[in-house]
């Protein structure tokens, strides 16, 4: 096993990586070395794929599968040995299909057999590392190749949830395709590895907005909406990950049962969506963010469904009350598909639900674009008389490191002068907190999920367009926090759009080698971060100047 | 010798507990006062239930049983009699997740049927009362066993549950009746329809590893058989597409289960295989003839792939499938056994 794809790899003297029997997210090695493989397989039906968008003759079903097979391999998604041994034997399959349609027969991954047995399946393992070739090409083209798949997985995770709202666009399944063909030839050459970065960053933007239409498309633009962050007496069932077509699914299938929904981290933004916020029985968000779970999913009293990450090893205490869906997965947990959401709501009823109602506490949610440039005028208005002197993104992933207070410390510490603006689950460290109005307006302003970074992207562009401006003019700074492969899509895609003043942490991606990163420093204008009080400072005087 | 001992725990997926130990304290005891709820069952070395390796570190075992215990020269521990006598680091043979991080919780059933399974056996049913705080779901996991107790003393006696949890409050036994036994006595004598039982858990770490992909081979003897039932409804229940051989072993046709529960496995599981074991059978017997241990040594003798091994049975019979595993080249980290006292 080794994989250094996640900010909480294992990080030790000699180096950076989860190497031993299990990695620091629960995976196991024996999962993780199948995951490889699953990739390995997919380059290869990148290679077909790629050559029949070529020819005009695109596979859906293939591009579907690419997909949903890449999403599962992202961290906290799916740690299911079984089902990665049944995802081979179907990737093999659907390779052989598309040979027969392209009429001819690829080298390389394509040309991979998988054996038929675990053990089997173990011994080719090394062929499919991400580390393979290490020796010959060096660390430096390692972690190109690296941040091009992460960044992948991230891209495909963001075309999944679009897609299962019924949004695909073709250029997508062919930019994948292109990126899994051009992985699958070994590139060793540097700029040509950080250009596909780019391009994939590009990708990523055409995909945030296709999943963007497919949000708002079915659920209506995002409105500033008071969500409850107590309980409610009665039964109750909890929603976590970010799929709001299962969320939807799930309100349908408990509408007039008496049955309460809440949302835990990632889905806090679906409160937002007038067709979602419309179901009164979805009542509230409850608990902070992913890692959190063991104690907020043993405390909460009814069934919780995982849509997709970040799931972490379930606890006997609600193993038998946790349920998956989509690319989620965990030995023994309990899959289900929206056909079976009968049993979800069978398992809230034999549950005993929230005994009380808490009293009321509210946050505010519901900031996408739309919201924002309605207030445009205002916001402008309050930039030119100096009432908002800078704006502070806070966005991305939370964790576990106790670094990640950073974030916590900078949107305190910012002065009451500037707006932040947030999205991700980063958010969870400070998003109770009241922190005032600015210009008629709140200074903290959630605009959603982290693939809502589009929303954000949206903002600034009108925001440089009314000031006549780049976008790196604008009193912006963007304070980003990773976690996963979903902030690897959205950092390449901030940085095809040349967008600068962004500082990254808690720590910096383990795959990136000290010459990558002075790339991203010198080139991109990417900053780690430092402490909050002097990258505030830092941020305000680079305005000042 | 310092007053308190560190005691780190390594579960079988490598993650590590730490937790003092004062002196003259048993570790299952610390472990509790810690907040861990390791799986046991007696306390008082007799199950076995807590068996444990030392992987480094002095200790001394109070008195137990030597049933419980085959292993003491090989680092062969029992939580609830083993006292450090310095810093321990014990490994267990289970993953975190069998560890509970609540206290065990105590609560009644009605008993909804009481039913003959084969010769000197009962099915029992019971539903679990509603509770406000806790629900009326059955929450456990297939091959995991309540204490019941019986009514009107303090004495508890521990059944593996037979069926799949439920939303229904629903639990299922099949119960070897011990002659003299507190509880058999009283559930072929006494118990009726109707009668509210007081019982404890879920507890116990003989579960499935769903994460395997391996075959798997599930060898039953004796009252050994409801843990066994319990994984294979499971695994029918989720489809499970894996090899599957299930061995039951009784000294007698007659101790057999009743043919209509093997139907019913097969029929959930079409690629199950059943070897039924008789020791010995009477004239006609068409099945095996030997020991549970001598069918899982035929089985594995004719495998290319070596299976898990679960074992559930008496301490005997337990020793010899082991043997006969360790024997065909299963390694030892596979197979996984619930002892039961005789």
């Amino acid at each position: 096993m080794f994989c250094f794809q996640c900010e909480q790899t294992a990080r030790t003297e000699t180096g950076a990586g989860c190497a031993s029997a299990r990695g620091v997210c629960g995976k196991d090695e024996a999962t993780a070395d199948l995951q490889d493989v699953l990739i390995y397989q997919l380059k290869g039906l990148g290679q077909y794929a790629h050559r029949l968008h070529q020819q005009g003759r695109p596979d859906a079903a293939a591009d579907s599968f690419i997909l949903y097979g890449l999403f599962t391999t992202l961290t906290n998604v799916n740690f299911n040995r079984v089902r990665f041994v049944e995802l081979i034997a179907e990737a093999a399959r659907i390779r052989d299909r598309l040979r027969g349609t392209l009429g001819e027969t690829l080298a390389g991954p394509a040309a991979f057999q998988p054996a038929d047995n675990l053990a089997g399946l173990l011994a080719q393992a090394d062929i499919a590392s991400v580390r393979a070739g290490l020796n010959i090409v060096g660390e430096d083209v390692i972690g190109l190749r690296a941040l091009v798949l992460y960044g992948l997985k991230g891209v495909a995770a963001y075309a999944h949830h679009a897609e299962v709202l019924g949004e695909v666009r073709p250029e997508i399944g062919a930019g994948i395709a292109h990126a899994l063909d051009f992985l699958a030839t070994d590139p060793v050459d540097a700029d040509t590895l950080l250009a596909e970065a780019l391009a994939l960053g590009q990708l990523n933007f055409t995909v945030m907005e296709t999943l963007d239409a497919a949000n708002t498309g079915r659920f209506g633009s995002p409105t500033p909406t008071q969500v409850r962050t107590t309980p409610v007496a009665g039964k109750a069932i909890l929603v976590s990950g970010h799929d709001l077509g299962d969320l939807a699914a799930i309100l349908e299938a408990t509408k007039d049962t008496g049955i309460n929904v809440y949302t835990h981290g990632e889905m806090l933004p679906a409160h937002s969506y007038p067709k979602l916020h419309a179901y009164p029985h979805l009542a509230g968000n409850y608990g902070t963010a992913w890692q959190n779970q063991h104690q907020e999913f043993a405390a909460f009293p009814g069934p919780i469904v995982m849509t997709s990450n970040c799931l972490i090893e379930p606890q006997p205490a609600y193993r038998n009350r946790i349920f998956t869906m989509g690319p989620v997965g965990w030995p023994g947990v309990r899959h289900l598909t929206h056909a079976d959401l009968a049993l979800v709501v069978r398992a809230a009823q034999a549950l005993p639900g929230f005994a009380e109602t808490a009293p009321e506490k509210t946050i505010l949610v519901g900031f996408g674009r739309d919201t924002v440039l309605s207030a445009a005028e205002t916001v402008i208005g309050a930039v030119k008389s100096g009432a908002i002197r800078h704006f502070f993104l806070i966005g991305g992933c939370d964790g576990a490191a106790p670094g990640r207070n950073y974030y916590t410390e900078f949107a305190e510490q910012a002065p009451d002068d500037t707006m932040l603006l947030t999205l991700g689950c980063g958010k969870y460290r400070f998003n109770q907190e009241n922190f005032g109005e600015i210009g008629g307006l709140p200074r903290l302003l959630d605009m959603g999920q982290c693939n809502d970074a589009y929303s954000a992207v949206q903002v600034a562009l009108a925001l440089s367009k009314a000031f006549e401006c780049g976008v790196n003019d604008l009193p912006l700074s963007l304070v980003i926090s990773w976690f996963e492969q979903k902030a690897a899509a959205v950092l390449l895609t901030l940085l095809a759009l040349g967008v600068r003043n962004l500082r990254l942490g808690p720590s910096l991606p383990a795959f990136l080698t000290p010459a990558l990163l002075n790339v991203l420093v010198e080139k991109f204008g990417v900053q780690p971060i430092t402490n909050a009080q002097d990258d505030i400072t830092a941020a305000l005087t680079r305005q000042a100047a | 010798m310092a007053d308190t001992a560190l005691v780190t725990l390594v579960t079988r997926d490598s993650a590590r507990l730490e937790f003092a130990c004062p002196a003259g304290m048993d570790v299952l005891s610390a472990a509790e006062t810690a907040g861990f709820y390791l799986p046991a069952m007696c306390h008082a070395g007799e199950c076995g239930q807590c068996h444990a390796h030392a992987q480094s570190g002095a200790y001394e075992m109070a008195p137990h049983s030597k049933a419980a215990l085959p292993d003491p020269g090989q680092g062969g521990i029992l939580l609830c009699r083993c006292q450090p006598r310095g810093d321990l680091t014990i490994d267990l043979p289970y993953e975190d997740a069998k560890i509970a991080r609540q206290p065990l919780i105590t609560r009644s059933a009605i008993i909804e049927s009481l039913t003959p399974a084969g010769e000197g056996a009962l099915a029992l049913t019971l539903t679990l009362t509603p509770d406000a705080q806790l629900g009326g779901a059955a929450d456990f996991i297939p091959g995991q066993y309540m204490e019941l107790t019986v009514p009107g003393t303090e004495i508890r006696r521990a059944y593996s549950l037979a069926n799949l949890p439920n939303w229904d409050g629903r639990l299922d036994f099949l119960i070897r009746l011990v002659p003299g036994g507190a509880f058999s006595t009283w559930l072929g004598t006494r118990a009726r329809v109707g009668e509210e039982l007081s019982l404890r858990g879920p507890l116990g770490h003989f579960t499935l590893d769903d994460a395997s992909p391996r075959p798997r081979v599930l060898v039953g003897g004796g009252c050994g058989a409801a843990p066994l039932v319990a994984m294979l409804r499971h695994l029918a229940d989720y489809q499970d597409s894996l090899p599957t051989h299930l061995i039951f072993a009784a000294n007698r046709e007659a101790e057999l289960l009743p043919p209509a529960l093997f139907e019913e496995l097969r029929a959930g599981l079409p690629q199950l295989e059943i070897t039924l074991c008789v020791w010995h059978p009477s004239p006609g017997w068409d099945g095996f003839t030997g020991t549970a241990a001598e069918a899982l040594a035929a089985h594995l003798a004719a495998q290319t792939e070596m299976p898990d091994i679960y074992l559930c049975g008496p301490p005997k019979m337990l020793d010899t499938a082991r043997a006969a595993a360790l024997a065909q080249g299963v390694p030892a980290e596979r197979i996984f056994a619930e002892r039961l006292a005789v």
